[in-house]
């Protein structure tokens, strides 16, 4: 529009505009057209508002118009609206008074502006002399032409500035504004000059006496009635005294801000309601998100989900109620890491206590909260090995008499923890046998701070005794003042368990001595060696001398060296474990040591256990010579036996021939001679002299061979021959025999004098056993048989006395014997002879009265 | 010598026994029958015309002593003989005092036999 304020359609148009929006409401039109004519022949103003709602051709409208004054040089309206009856007479009247008012109006509006145009046409005019009114201003001012060339100064600005008007308008390039202020206010004055808009810079101007100080400069344009730039008008303020207070305000805010960023804390500040509104700089690193960005209660979901609830609960109670707020809990880091923080915050109030903000810090406390679990952790092992180890600590300050206790020293001492510890606590527990000497070196440590350590007992309320470990150390040597640091430990389980190795250890000692047996172990390596106490008696060592592979190498019986290094190897190798060989001892005495060693895993160190066997094997080689004269005299026994039988087996052909030939020398001498009855007996003569010849070949084939010999033989043969010599005794006991021997037996090698003998020794024990049965048969029964294809068995079983419960272990030792005249060899012997065949001897009880004894030895190859 | 001739009984196992001496005893002029056990003597009902017995210790089964013994529980007193091939010298006192007229070890001669039977048949 270009027009100055003081123009008419200025002023005019919302008068114009009302009426038209007031007629386009009531008559409900389409659309409204108000014009005002220019008085001066200028264009003319036009206002146009529509009613979009109704919407159609131009075809609907209907139209009607007013004047604005009876003549209608003022101006006119134009009505138009989509109704057929359009306009009605109300709807002319209403306009035509609508346009009335608005005329009357308009008509003031134009007269008063043109009015004022010429005002300000007489106001122009004396500004053109208006200095003296310029230096009336009280400040500093100065008058610009519209291209912003300095007009003019008032006195009060060349005073201030120290410099005639010439120089001043020369301010752009002579120093007048600060060189640092400079290009700001060139870029700001010119681009107001140019736009015509109002300026206001600040910037700092040379005063006369060369000092820069701060000015406010404000410029307003002065427009003509064209709305051309006639003037501008300045106004400069002296700003630096206000300037330097913003200055120091902003730069102790500055610092202020520094402080809260710096400080190693995180800050923070709320609104009254309970948001956040401030974080300082750290808060933001720490949480990597600004105070704007969790606003809202969004700092919320930086809480631990675990916690969120609660800490919104007190954070909002604090809030509500404006109590201090405290609380523990943890926060995502910006590193996405939940730490433990404290948050903490007290509200600021006004004079009327109502809380302006509330400030805070928070504090990570992550660090310090994992050096107490840990500390808590750690005090949990102490308490636990304590307790593991029946350990309890404790600590003494002599000069106030304090003693404190560990959980494990009260479980120790058996106090309840509700007691408060004390020295003479401590000193009731003792026994009253180990008090005084316990008291006296408690008092020495008392007065000297000497360090005290002593195995006292301990009697307990309920009587029994517990041995203790005490140990007190000076922990205030630097002091001067003695505060003893220590620990009680319960030794009673180790007492008792020493005791009992003690007892072990006598016992085994005891053991071996009785045994004859030393144990020992070696390491080849070191060539370290521990041998027991009967170790070295056995060898005739001093006891505790020093032991070496060596010496002990020195004593081995020197044709037993090649067994003593093969023990070593053996028992190195873990193989063979057992080892045999003979020492001689320093008094030249030979000793047989039997033992076994073995290798500790893997190292060259084994263990082991030496007996000394000479004792045993003496007896052995006693008893085996004694077996054999046993075994001698056991058989000139039974060939007394046999010599009996063969006198009687003999006897009885014998006593045939005699008889006989009496007979026969009595027939010839008959008479007359009875020839052919001497014949007769002289054949029967022939026969028993036959019968006794084979007995005496019998008895050669028994007798010839006295020593052991091997040979093939048959068995069952042997059983027939020992029972036929056998037979006569067997009668005489009244004995039934009852033989079931096979015949188609494999062959078997051996003595068969021996195994002749153990037959009949079987058949003689039998029978005796046999002896005082009155009851009821005396029945032996005498079997051969083949045992797994292997072995012969011969079965020699009676109706006897049978075995006793208890003997049959014992059987078969020398000299048992249940008979009276008996030596009891028999079956020893018997059973080394077959022991002697590979074969094996035993006695079982029958199943009615009566025993069974059997051998069987291996069929010959 | 009478009549009838006097019965001489012989019990033994031994064959040779049994073969000889029946006809070593007729040879003497009495009759004789020999028997291989106490048991077959006792069942052949020759006890009661026994004159005189002939009998060997060592019997299988019922010995010589316990015939002995049955006799005299039966009632019948026959004069006994003992013989026997045991050697054993304490046998033969222990045997007479049991109310044996002799005992002969084996081998005996035909003499020492004809003693013995002739004591025998004198004690009757």
């Amino acid at each position: 529009m270009g027009k100055g304020p003081e123009s008419v359609a200025d002023e005019a148009t919302p008068t114009m505009t009302s009426l038209a929006g007031a007629l386009l409401g009531t008559l409900r039109l389409a659309f409204v057209v108000v014009r005002l004519n220019d008085p001066d022949g200028g264009p003319a103003v036009e206002t146009m508002r529509t009613d979009t709602s109704t919407e159609g051709t131009a075809s609907d409208l209907s139209l009607a118009s007013a004047r604005l004054d009876v003549r209608g040089e003022l101006g006119i309206v134009v009505a138009g609206a989509r109704r057929l009856e359009f306009p009605t007479p109300t709807d002319t009247l209403v306009l035509e008074m609508a346009a009335k008012q608005a005329g009357t109006a308009l008509q003031q509006i134009r007269r008063l502006t043109t009015e004022l145009r010429r005002t300000e046409q007489a106001l122009l005019e004396s500004q053109r002399q208006s200095m003296p009114l310029l230096d009336n201003i009280p400040g500093l001012a100065a008058i610009l032409t519209p291209a912003g060339e300095v007009d003019n100064v008032n006195t009060e600005l060349v005073d201030y500035c120290g410099q005639p008007l010439d120089v001043m308008k020369q301010w752009g390039t002579n120093g007048t504004v600060h060189s640092e202020d400079l290009p700001h206010v060139a870029q700001v004055f010119g681009q107001a000059i140019a736009s015509g808009e109002p300026y206001d810079f600040e910037a700092r101007i040379r005063r006369f006496d060369g000092v820069y100080r701060w000015l406010q400069v404000r410029g307003l344009p002065l427009r003509g009635r064209n709305g051309d730039i006639v003037r501008w008008y300045v106004l400069l303020t002296d700003v630096d005294d206000r300037k330097q207070a913003e200055e120091s305000l902003r730069k102790s805010e500055h610092q202020l801000r520094l402080l809260v960023d710096t400080i190693p804390a995180l800050v923070w500040r709320g609104t009254p309601e309970g948001d956040l509104d401030y974080l300082n700089q750290r808060a933001v690193e720490y949480l990597g998100y600004s105070a704007q960005s969790l606003t809202g209660g969004r700092w919320l979901e930086l809480v631990h989900p675990d916690h969120r609830e609660t800490t919104i609960q007190r954070w909002l109670q604090s809030a509500a109620t404006g109590s201090p707020y405290d609380d523990v809990y943890q926060l995502r880091r910006a590193d996405g890491q939940y730490r433990w923080i404290r948050s903490v915050g007290q509200p600021l109030r006004d004079s009327d206590a109502r809380i302006v903000h509330w400030y805070g810090l928070v504090i990570d406390i992550e660090n310090r909260k994992r050096a107490e679990d840990e500390l808590r952790r750690s005090e949990a092992f102490l308490a636990q090995a304590q307790r593991l180890t029946l350990t309890g600590s404790l600590w003494w300050d002599v000069s106030t008499g304090g003693v404190t206790w560990s959980e494990e020293t009260f479980r120790v001492m058996d106090v309840p923890r509700t007691v408060t510890p004390t020295l003479e606590l401590a000193l009731s527990r003792v026994h009253p046998d180990d008090l005084a000497l316990v008291r006296a070196m408690v008092d020495r440590s008392a007065s000297e701070g000497a360090n005290l350590e002593c195995e006292p007992r301990l009697l307990m309320s309920d009587g029994t005794v517990k041995h203790v470990h005490v140990v007190l150390q000076n922990a205030g040597l630097e002091s001067g003042k003695p505060r003893f640091v220590g620990a009680v430990t319960d030794i009673t389980e180790r007492k008792r368990a020493e005791a009992e190795l003690r007892r072990a250890y006598d016992h085994l000692t005891e053991a071996q001595q009785l045994s004859q047996t030393g144990s020992f172990s070696a390491d080849l390596e070191t060539n370290e060696h521990y041998w027991s106490e009967e170790f070295y008696r056995i060898c005739e060592f001093a006891p505790g001398s020093r032991i070496t592979i060596r010496r002990l190498a020195d004593i081995v019986h020197p044709d037993d060296v090649p067994l003593y290094e093969s023990a070593i190897e053996r028992a190195m190798a873990g193989t063979e474990p057992e080892f045999y060989f003979r020492i001689v001892t320093g008094r030249g005495i030979v000793k047989y040591l039997r033992g076994f060693a073995h290798p500790i895993a893997g190292r060259p160190v084994f263990v082991g256990a030496i007996q000394d066997v000479t004792a045993g094997k003496m007896a052995q080689e006693a008893l085996s010579k004694a077996g054999a004269e046993l075994a001698q005299v056991s058989r000139i026994t039974t060939l007394n036996a046999w010599t009996a039988s063969i006198a009687h087996e003999v006897n009885q052909p014998l006593s045939g021939i005699i008889t006989n030939a009496g007979t026969c020398v009595r027939m010839l001498n008959a008479v007359p001679p009875d020839i052919d009855g001497a014949r007769e007996t002289a054949k029967r003569t022939i026969r028993d002299g036959n019968r006794a010849a084979d007995v005496i070949a019998r008895l050669r084939a028994l007798f010839d061979k006295r020593d052991f010999t091997r040979e093939p033989m048959n068995l069952t043969e042997a059983v027939r021959e020992v029972i036929a010599l056998s037979a006569n005794d067997l009668q005489r006991n009244r004995i039934v025999v009852r033989s079931e021997l096979a015949d188609d037996l494999p062959l078997v090698t051996g003595d068969r004098i021996q195994l002749q003998q153990v037959i009949f020794n079987l058949l003689r024990n039998a029978s005796d056993a046999m002896v005082d049965v009155r009851d009821r048969p005396r029945q032996l029964l005498v079997r051969t048989t083949r045992e797994d294809g292997h072995s012969i068995r011969v079965t020699v079983r009676d109706t006897g006395v049978g075995l006793a419960a208890d003997s049959s272990g014992s059987l078969f030792d020398a000299f048992y014997t249940t008979k009276s005249g008996g030596m009891g060899i028999g079956l020893f012997v018997s059973r080394s002879i077959i022991e002697n065949h590979h074969g094996r001897l035993w006695a079982e009880p029958n199943q009615g009265p009566g025993a069974t004894f059997s051998f069987s030895v291996p069929v010959a190859e | 010598m009478t009549d009838r001739r006097q019965m001489v009984s012989v019990v033994d196992d031994s064959d040779s026994v049994r073969e000889s001496l029946p006809d070593l005893v007729r040879e003497f002029g009495f009759d004789s029958r020999a028997f291989s056990s106490a048991e077959e003597f006792l069942a052949s009902g020759t006890a009661g015309e026994t004159n005189c017995l002939i009998l060997d210790v060592g019997l299988p089964g019922m010995s010589g002593p316990d015939l002995q013994q049955e006799l005299k529980r039966l009632g019948l007193s026959i004069p006994i003989v003992f013989i026997t091939a045991q050697g054993d010298a304490a046998l033969r006192p222990r045997l007479v005092a049991l109310g044996a007229v002799a005992c002969l070890f084996k081998p005996f001669n035909d003499e020492a036999l004809l003693d013995a039977i002739n004591l025998a048949l004198r004690m009757r």
